[in-house]
């Protein structure tokens, strides 16, 4: 008798469990395409990536994108430099410091009210008061209204990389409705999302990653030929046959897919030179703090070979000034460190270091021993390992060691270690980036303040307005770096993109705003090739398959009342026993 | 149950506790971040870095911090993610709903299936459907469970084409009701058949090895004397008394299946409480790491206390009413 009282309890509780997990999580989903409208899909392997208004998204590139559908900036960037957005022109007033804006004047928010200066000049000082992680405002002094369609910006002292990294990235939000918003991160509300931009969302889901937008007829260029945007969650790993399968019409994948991909018909999207994993080398610390040990260690390590062994050739060799080819400001005519096993011995014996029988360096009855450390990501332990062969090749003893991330940031950060393998990303956009990882005081920085000429083109370089004398400047940075070395960059990854030609994604000059390097500008959303994706039916203008299913009410009912039933059974069968 | 046992789950739980609370403070650099993940440092102001330091009494001697973090605990304060910007628990509860319907027709299925051919397999003993029986859950058995879901996925989803290569349901498929909970179950079967292919072996062998040693005693023989059909000795009589032991081990392997799953979300990006701290591994999300383990943990203690429970009511020897039956 006990046991079928369990059983009953059980089978009630499976049921029971079943049924509200099937009517918690299958919540009706209705948000299907309408006949004659195109949708275009894009795949991402993380999905969530946060709340698309200005102060909601995760601080991270891909966050900024999905809310940049929504909101505009003053100006944009597309695959040839800076356009118009909601600016028509702009001016640098050199006597006042100051940035003139003309705005354009067809422009309305979504919620059909009037876009005009008022609501550039609030977001300024709304951006000033409540900081946002991705604009920083501390070169914007005030900001003056002019009349309804023109502002003035003025700068706290002259700021090269405004135009880039502030009007270029300052989502411009509506003064009516985030004027009594006090805390903008927790401001989840559907006006939260009234913007200038060619897209409404219509919906997103946090738990399973996906994002759908919708076309603005009102857009102020035209109504984009992309009626609706969908961004869904596809591992990299999924991503081809994701595409094969017409899943989705555009993707980011792994190098090793890439000839598969192109093979099946796809465009194939390639672009090194915004990340790169470089050898920092702790130039406090004997003997690397000698300039000409570093120097040493750059010879005896062959790029060539880490690009072709340890990254299968996805990437290009690094440049010891940092900055890529790809880069406008990028200078080539530093000191390259080719590799040359024969001139760091030659180095190291001038540093009165001798070759032992053991196949090693010995100064002053030491052994020339360093360790270098390295995280479990993006490949680096097999880098570690190829560069610890390499430098064991000219004689210096290397131990390698593995560490978590954040303890490597720490060491490095408090210099801690010998030689390490770390990288980052941003080297695409604006040359701010260099005062960044050169001067910083954080775990991918060099940290490097010893040449007093560097300091001050670095600073020097900020203040440059006029562009020639600030290429200039930026060229002389990337000679001095590459000849005090602080650290190594090794080489530059190469990233994918797949997609179905439907739509002409291209990556943007210097990255999307300050500098993201995908391939998923606004721009190019506002143009569809309709004969190109007509096998595709991501994007062609055929209703869904899923619009056209009637959906079955009270399928919920029809369980609980099985459920109940079989219950009802069981306890009569009891009454029996 | 019996207040020793009680207290044994108080202790478990209280250094899950203690873990949680020591782990972040012993990581190298600032346990600032450590504790509020590296996001904070980009919202880092004076003011907000006084005022955490303050929350988290972080200044004063380790004692009184594990006091503040424990009454935080018990107001329901898990922490906040930087990253998401929103509570852990409001984060970690969205995803949970998917890793409970995975895990919890897995760990039922798993279990059903393995009492089943165990059942059989141990009253077959020697013949051939035990044969293969044994010989394939020993090479199942080999096997962790992503690899099986790696193979599922490149079969079924990859190959064949036959079965969705991702996600918990078709995004913006327009579908509602039946279609939609058909969406769902279609979307969790490879997920479901790997980690429940995964967990099978060990209950299987288990409840064949009982089920050997159960035909030996003499109940069984009586039944048969009886003259009992085949199936109500195997199943009635032997079969219930040898499902005991896995009854037990039920709560010990909700740990393995919850971990199973974390690797199994991630092949399939199931949008679970795996995927989520894998996500949260990636941007050293810290705290929604340490929610995910206190989660998972309590979860697992619940699972043995429940088992427990459970275990004095099947088996009545078991448990405070020993006296009754010792007469």
């Amino acid at each position: 008798m006990k046991n079928k009282q369990i059983a009953i309890v059980t089978l009630m509780s499976i049921l029971l469990f079943a049924l509200l997990t099937g009517l918690t999580i299958a919540g009706a989903d209705s948000e299907s395409a309408n006949a004659g409208e195109v949708t275009y899909i894009i795949a991402d392997p993380t999905g969530d990536w946060g709340y698309p208004s200005p102060h909601g998204h995760y601080p991270r590139g891909p966050g900024y994108l999905r809310m940049s559908y929504i909101f505009d900036t003053l100006l944009w960037k597309d695959r040839q430099g800076f356009v118009p957005a909601l600016a028509t022109d702009w001016e640098y007033l050199e006597d006042e410091n100051a940035f003139l804006f003309h705005l354009r004047k067809d422009v309305t928010w979504h919620d059909g009210d009037k876009f005009t200066a008022d609501d550039v000049a609030f977001t300024f000082n709304y951006v000033k008061e409540h900081p946002s992680w991705w604009v920083d405002l501390k070169s914007v002094e005030r900001t003056e209204v002019l009349d309804e369609y023109t502002v003035k910006i003025y700068l706290t002292e002259r700021y090269a990389p405004f135009l880039s990294d502030v009007a270029g990235a300052l989502a411009i939000i509506p003064k009516h409705i985030w004027q009594d918003v006090e805390t903008p991160n927790e401001f989840t509300e559907p006006e939260a999302l009234i913007g200038t931009g060619p897209y409404k969302l219509v919906d997103y889901s946090k738990t399973h990653g996906t994002y759908l937008y919708e076309a603005n007829k009102d857009y102020y260029l035209r109504k984009p030929d992309i009626d609706r945007l969908q961004f869904v969650k596809i591992s990299e790993e999924m991503a081809p046959t994701a595409l094969m399968r017409k899943e989705v019409a555009a993707a980011g994948i792994l190098p090793e897919t890439v000839e598969e991909v192109r093979g099946k018909g796809f465009v194939i999207l390639n672009q090194s030179g915004n990340w790169n994993a470089k050898l920092m080398i702790n130039h406090e610390k004997e003997p690397m703090s000698s300039k000409v040990f570093r120097h040493a260690l750059a010879y005896a390590i062959n790029r060539t070979e880490l690009v072709a062994i340890g990254v299968r050739g996805h990437a290009i060799k690094g440049s010891p000034g940092l900055l890529a080819p790809i880069s406008p400001y990028y200078n080539q005519d530093i000191i390259k460190y080719e590799y040359n096993p024969e001139r760091a011995k030659d180095i190291l014996e001038s540093m009165g270091y001798q070759l032992k029988d053991d196949g090693y360096y010995w100064r002053d009855g030491e052994i020339l021993e360093l360790e270098l450390i390295t995280a479990p990501r993006m490949g680096f332990e097999r880098i570690a390992e190829i560069i610890a062969r390499q430098l064991e090749g000219v004689g210096i003893k290397v131990n390698v060691r593995s560490l978590e991330s954040k303890t490597l940031d720490y060491r490095v950060m408090n210099r801690q270690f010998d030689l390490a393998i770390s990288g980052h990303g941003g080297i695409g956009g604006d040359p701010l980036i260099l005062n960044k990882v050169i001067l910083g005081k954080f775990g991918y920085s060099a940290n490097y303040t010893k040449n007093d000429t560097l300091n001050q083109l670095l600073e020097a370089h900020l203040h440059e307005m006029d562009q020639e004398k600030r290429n200039e400047i930026v060229r002389e940075i990337q000679k001095i770096y590459a000849e005090e070395l602080p650290a190594l960059t090794l080489y530059y990854p190469t990233w994918y993109w797949g997609h179905d030609s439907s739509v002409d994604l291209y990556y943007t000059l210097g990255g999307v705003a300050s500098g993201i390097p995908i391939p998923l500008n606004k721009l190019a959303f506002m143009d569809y090739k309709c004969d190109l994706a007509a096998p595709v039916p991501t994007a062609t203008s055929a209703p869904t398959p899923a619009a056209t299913e009637t959906p079955v009410p009270g399928f919920e009912l029809v369980i609980s009342i099985l459920a109940l039933t079989t219950i009802a059974y069981l306890l009569k069968r009891r009454r029996n026993d | 149950m019996k207040i020793p046992e009680i207290g044994t789950y108080a202790i478990s739980f209280l250094i899950i506790l203690a873990l949680i609370f020591l782990l972040p403070r012993l990581m190298p650099g600032d346990p600032l971040t450590a504790i509020c993940g590296e996001e904070v440092l980009v919202v880092m102001t004076p003011e907000l870095k006084a005022e955490l330091m303050h929350r988290f009494a972080l200044d004063a001697p380790l004692w009184k911090q594990f006091f503040v973090y424990l009454t935080a605990m018990m107001h329901g304060d898990f922490g906040y993610s930087y990253y998401y910007n929103a509570p852990v628990l409001e984060v970690i509860f969205e995803a949970l709903p998917w890793t409970l319907l995975l895990v919890g027709s897995s760990l039922v299925l798993s279990t059903v299936l393995s009492i089943i051919i165990g059942i059989e397999s141990g009253w077959r003993r020697g013949k051939i459907t035990d044969k293969f029986l044994l010989t394939t859950t020993m090479i199942l058995n080999g096997f962790p469970n992503f690899f099986i879901g790696i193979i599922l996925l490149l079969l079924f989803a990859v190959y064949l084409g036959c079965l969705p290569l991702q996600g918990a349901k078709t995004p913006y498929s327009g579908l509602s009701g039946i279609n939609s909970m058909l969406d769902i179950a279609q979307h969790l079967v490879l997920p479901l058949i790997a980690l429940t292919l995964a967990q099978i072996p060990g209950s299987y062998l288990l409840m064949r090895n009982t089920m050997i040693t159960t035909l030996k005693e003499p109940f069984v023989r009586t039944a048969k004397a009886k003259g009992l059909s085949e199936v109500a000795v195997r199943y009635k009589h032997a079969g219930r008394n040898a499902m005991l032991p896995i009854v037990t081990t039920t709560g010990v392997r909700v740990g393995t299946v919850v971990t199973g799953a974390l690797f199994i979300e991630i092949i399939f990006s199931y949008p679970g409480v795996g995927l989520l701290s894998y996500n949260a591994l990636l941007m050293r999300d810290y705290p929604i790491l340490q929610g995910v383990f206190f989660i998972v943990a309590v979860f697992v203690i619940l699972a043995n206390f429940v088992v427990d429970l459970l275990y004095t009511k099947i088996d009545p020897r078991i448990g405070v009413n020993n006296a009754e039956y010792a007469h």
